[in-house]
């Protein structure tokens, strides 16, 4: 891609993302959405390739319209209320409306049918890009207007997301689309504390981007898209193997690893809350992300033919690890001990 | 003349001398048993057990009891409780004197056999359990006089254990005894906690007493008695040697059922249902068994389907109210069944093994002693006017006659009367009349006393026992004293047609026609199809269950279908579906989107 080209989309993300984040008015969250959208167009189908071309038309055309709900909500509850204030959207129509346009932005079910094929179009760092950075955004209007969302809605969201984040995982062969419903799992959980507890949303995403980040790094660099291609990715860099091993298990909310505390501090909050049933239902239903996380861990670790393995790894290495995965794996392996300053610091 | 002092020593020393082979060797070495020795303790414990009974009679004793408390430890105090009634004390004579009139002949018929010693033994240990039965007082000791005749029956009926056919045989006799003995367990835990006593005289009996213990009882005697429905073990019984025959299975072992109702009868009385039951069920078995009788052509099967049948009769007496009369019956059949196993047992040793009728024949030449006594027999059996059978099995026929009861019972008990007649004519024809059918050699000899003596002594009793018992005790309730002579002369003129009818059949074996199948015949020889019915059928429904539960409803439900591989299964179409949702149309997508946002605010709307 053009390098001016990519120096202005990049900027532009980085541009959109600020101005929403930082946004009282909905105006201007909602122009910092439509920057980010538009700006990730040119990084998706940025190799021409058709599928490429179609996952960047389909996400263009479910975040406009998300985007435009969102604008609808607005000016309902500016009607009503007088107001454009962000933290002060009253109106429960537009409440619901604002529910359903960050629920499409952020692929909550039954919202989420763009995610994965647009994932599955764009190449690895694009679909990290898309996985977290564009997530950050819709997070944070949810952060500043929790308190007037309703809870069943954002419950049933959350718990149908783990569901059939977790069915639709087990069916799945090519991995963009495998951390495409981890991702939409995920968000399971980031939502169902979200009236309760909107901090714990917040710490549930930042740990999440953290470990997936990591784990795009890996599949980048030994360029495994699908799950015959990674039975083979130990001859490229074998400690990289065992890496994204223990980095799965902590996606995957595995004690001693840090993806646990995300998990464990949400079931302690739904319990204190008295929502045991639904503490309960998600942690059941994250058991099945748990069973293709470790498919994937198998096919990564354990295959190995019967050949001595000094011998069977390749003498040249086309992409070297670089020291931003080396941290990244570090952290979302690691990260537990440390586990009050990560909620102090969130 | 101190008579209760007397007669409790002479009962205890009956019941010393009746023990002391057990115990004398315990005591010395120089002591050993021998079959000759255990016979003479035997006949010296009858005469001694004639002086309480004859002491009682003269005496006009109702009942003594005696009482003694073994203090095992404070709480637990073992009650040993005796009652010396008309009963036990005119059943202890006549029990000790066919005891000793077959183990004089087993001396004879198990001579050739090795540890003759320890049959003898058996016998005695078997006629010391039944002995107990009979003079407990309390259900206690009636449970394991109960319970020890019952064992010793499997070791005497599985004498020959080298045999299939008889381990197969005690060990039926184990189960259908079994099964009685859940009744009477339950009898006695119910008296235990309702009335809080085993002692029977402490037996409330005027009030109505529930059905359950009275059915407890009913079932106690079936399994016992060999009643319809647990009644395969008699018949397979005769696998055991004929002493054991003569005293288990026809004169005392068998009664004892029949004796735990006499004993409670105070219970039964009033309760009609009780009554009703023991009457059909009586009925019934005394024609079945009358029925299979028919047509056996083994010597010893048929005397085991005429004790069967000469039980349902006291069973059906039990159902008349008329608990003095059953025992009546059980005395008089005491003798002459024993007579006629022991008969048959000498026919068979000098036949060389030989059981079966159609290969006998005119031995009333060759072994005359033994034929006469069968004849007696058979003719007791019948109810020959003034024999045995006839003050017992007359009177049970008037009785029956005269009351307001089932007619169905009646007409089942005529008809096995007849039939009693039919197959005892069958018998003593076969055996006895016409062209010999045995082998050419045959070590045919009756001249040993120890055959001769006991049967001619039981011969004597079968035709006196009646008579004297009759004389000199007076009955408790009323018999019937006036009705027709049809009436009177009923059980006299159907014995007669069986007679008649059994005559016109042996003509039938003059004729030399080609036999034919026969419904009716098929039915009679393999005893109305109940044993592979019932052993067969209720083994493989139960075990076939068994299986079905524990491989299809545990196995494969519970771990198939529903435990873990159900869950996985359950998985795995909801991914299949799920996937096939996602069609990859983004109109659809869209279009979903729509309808989702609409739901959601039309649900939301309040």
């Amino acid at each position: 891609m053009n390098p001016q080209a990519k120096l202005i989309s990049a900027t532009s993300l980085f541009l959109g993302t600020s101005i929403t984040i930082s946004s009282n008015h909905w105006m201007m969250a909602w122009i910092g959405l439509e920057i980010n959208t538009l700006a990730v167009l040119p990084l998706i189908s940025k190799s021409h390739h058709p599928r490429a071309i179609e996952a960047s038309t389909k996400y263009f055309l479910t975040q406009a319209a998300a985007s435009t709900l969102l604008l609808f909500s607005s000016m309902t509850n500016a009607w009503f209320s007088g107001q454009w204030d962000i933290t002060q959207l009253t109106h429960p129509m537009s409440c619901m409306l604002l529910t359903t346009a960050i629920s499409i932005k952020l692929g909550l079910v039954p919202f989420h049918f763009w995610f994965p094929e647009v994932l599955q179009g764009s190449t690895m760092t694009t679909c990290l890009l898309l996985a977290t950075v564009m997530k950050f955004p819709p997070i944070t209007l949810f952060f500043l207007t929790s308190p007037s969302l309703n809870p069943t809605l954002l419950s049933l969201m959350a718990i149908a997301s783990a569901a059939l984040g977790g069915w639709m995982g087990l069916n799945q062969t090519q991995t963009r689309k495998v951390l495409a419903f981890s991702s939409i799992a995920h968000l399971g959980w980031m939502t169902i504390i979200l009236i309760y507890n909107p901090n714990l949303t917040l710490t549930a995403f930042y740990l999440y981007t953290m470990t997936t980040s990591a784990i795009f790094f890996i599949l980048n660099t030994t360029n495994t898209l699908k799950l015959s291609t990674m039975m083979t990715a130990w001859t490229k860099i074998p400690p990289l193997t065992t890496v994204f091993m223990l980095t799965l298990l902590s996606l995957a909310g595995l004690p001693p690893l840090t993806g646990f505390l995300p998990k464990w501090l949400i079931i302690q909050e739904l319990t204190k809350q008295g929502l045991t049933i639904m503490a309960t239902t998600i942690t059941l239903l994250s058991l099945l992300g748990l069973f293709f996380y470790l498919r994937l861990a198998y096919c990564a670790t354990i295959t190995l033919p019967p050949n001595f393995i000094n011998y069977t790894k390749q003498w040249q290495i086309n992409k070297p690890t670089n020291i931003l995965t080396t941290t990244l794996t570090t952290l979302s392996i690691l990260l537990l001990p440390l586990s009050p300053m990560v909620f102090t610091v969130s | 003349m101190d008579f209760p002092l007397i007669l409790n020593i002479s009962m205890f020393l009956t019941l010393l001398i009746l023990s002391s082979p057990i115990l004398l060797p315990l005591l010395s070495k120089n002591y050993q048993n021998s079959p000759t020795t255990i016979m003479r303790t035997v006949k010296t414990s009858f005469m001694a057990s004639l002086i309480p009974m004859i002491l009682s009679i003269y005496s006009n004793m109702e009942n003594t009891t005696f009482y003694w408390e073994w203090k095992f430890i404070t709480n637990f105090k073992i009650p040993f409780s005796l009652k010396m009634d008309q009963y036990s004390l005119m059943f202890f004579p006549i029990a000790l004197f066919v005891t000793w009139s077959i183990l004089q002949f087993a001396v004879w018929y198990m001579a050739s056999e090795p540890y003759t010693t320890k049959f003898s033994l058996f016998l005695l240990i078997f006629l010391i359990a039944m002995l107990i039965l009979i003079i407990a007082n309390n259900m206690f000791l009636l449970f394991i006089g109960w319970e020890g005749v019952g064992i010793m029956s499997f070791l005497l009926i599985g004498w020959w254990h080298g045999r299939a056919e008889a381990n197969t045989a005690a060990l039926q006799a184990v189960l259908y005894n079994r099964i009685g003995d859940i009744g009477l367990i339950l009898c006695m835990a119910w008296l235990a906690s309702s009335m809080n006593t085993w002692e029977i005289q402490q037996h409330s009996s005027t009030n109505q007493t529930p059905l359950l213990p009275l059915m407890g009882l009913i079932l106690a005697a079936t399994g016992k008695s060999a009643q319809f429905g647990l009644h395969p073990w008699l018949p397979a019984a005769m696998e055991g040697p004929t002493p054991v025959s003569a005293l288990l299975h026809s004169s005392t072992m068998v009664v004892a059922g029949i004796f735990l109702l006499i004993r409670t009868h105070h219970m039964l009385c009033n309760n009609q249902i009780a009554l009703t039951t023991c009457l059909c069920m009586g009925a019934l078995s005394t024609l079945f068994a009358a029925t299979c009788a028919l047509t056996q052509n083994d010597i010893k099967k048929i005397i085991a389907f005429s004790t069967s049948s000469q039980l349902g009769l006291m069973m059906v007496t039990i159902g008349l109210n008329l608990p003095q009369l059953a025992f009546l019956h059980i005395s008089t059949h005491a003798f002459f069944k024993a007579m006629l196993f022991l008969c048959s047992g000498s026919i068979i040793h000098s036949l060389n093994g030989e059981q079966d009728l159609r290969k006998m024949g005119g031995l009333q030449k060759l072994l005359p002693t033994t034929t006469s006594c069968l004849t007696i027999g058979n003719l007791a059996l019948m109810g020959t006017p003034f024999l045995a059978g006839f003050y017992s099995k007359d009177l049970i026929i008037e009785n029956l006659n005269m009351s307001y009861l089932n007619t169905w019972a009646l007409l089942l008990t005529l008809i096995a009367t007849s039939f009693t007649a039919t197959y005892s004519l069958r018998m003593a024809l076969l055996v006895q009349t016409n062209y010999t059918r045995i082998p050419s050699i045959t070590p045919i000899n009756e001249n040993n006393p120890a055959i001769t003596n006991p049967i001619t002594r039981l011969a004597l009793g079968s035709i006196m026992a009646g008579l004297l018992i009759t004389s000199y005790i007076p009955p408790t309730k009323t018999p019937p004293m006036t009705m027709p002579l049809a009436t009177k002369t009923t059980a006299i003129i159907i014995t007669t047609l069986g007679i008649i009818l059994a005559l016109e059949l042996s003509k039938l074996t003059h004729t030399l026609t080609t036999p034919k199948q026969n419904v009716a015949l098929n039915f009679s020889n393999t005893l109305g199809y109940f044993n592979p019915l019932m052993h067969r059928l209720s083994s493989t429904k139960l075990l076939n269950n068994g299986q079905n539960i524990a491989s299809h409803l545990i196995d494969l439900s519970w771990y198939k279908k529903m435990g873990p591989e159900g869950l996985a299964t359950l998985q795995l179409k909801a991914s299949k579906i799920s996937t096939t949702l996602h069609t990859g149309l983004i109109k659809t997508y869209l279009g979903s989107f729509a309808l989702s946002i609409l739901t959601i605010i039309l649900f939301t709307q309040n």
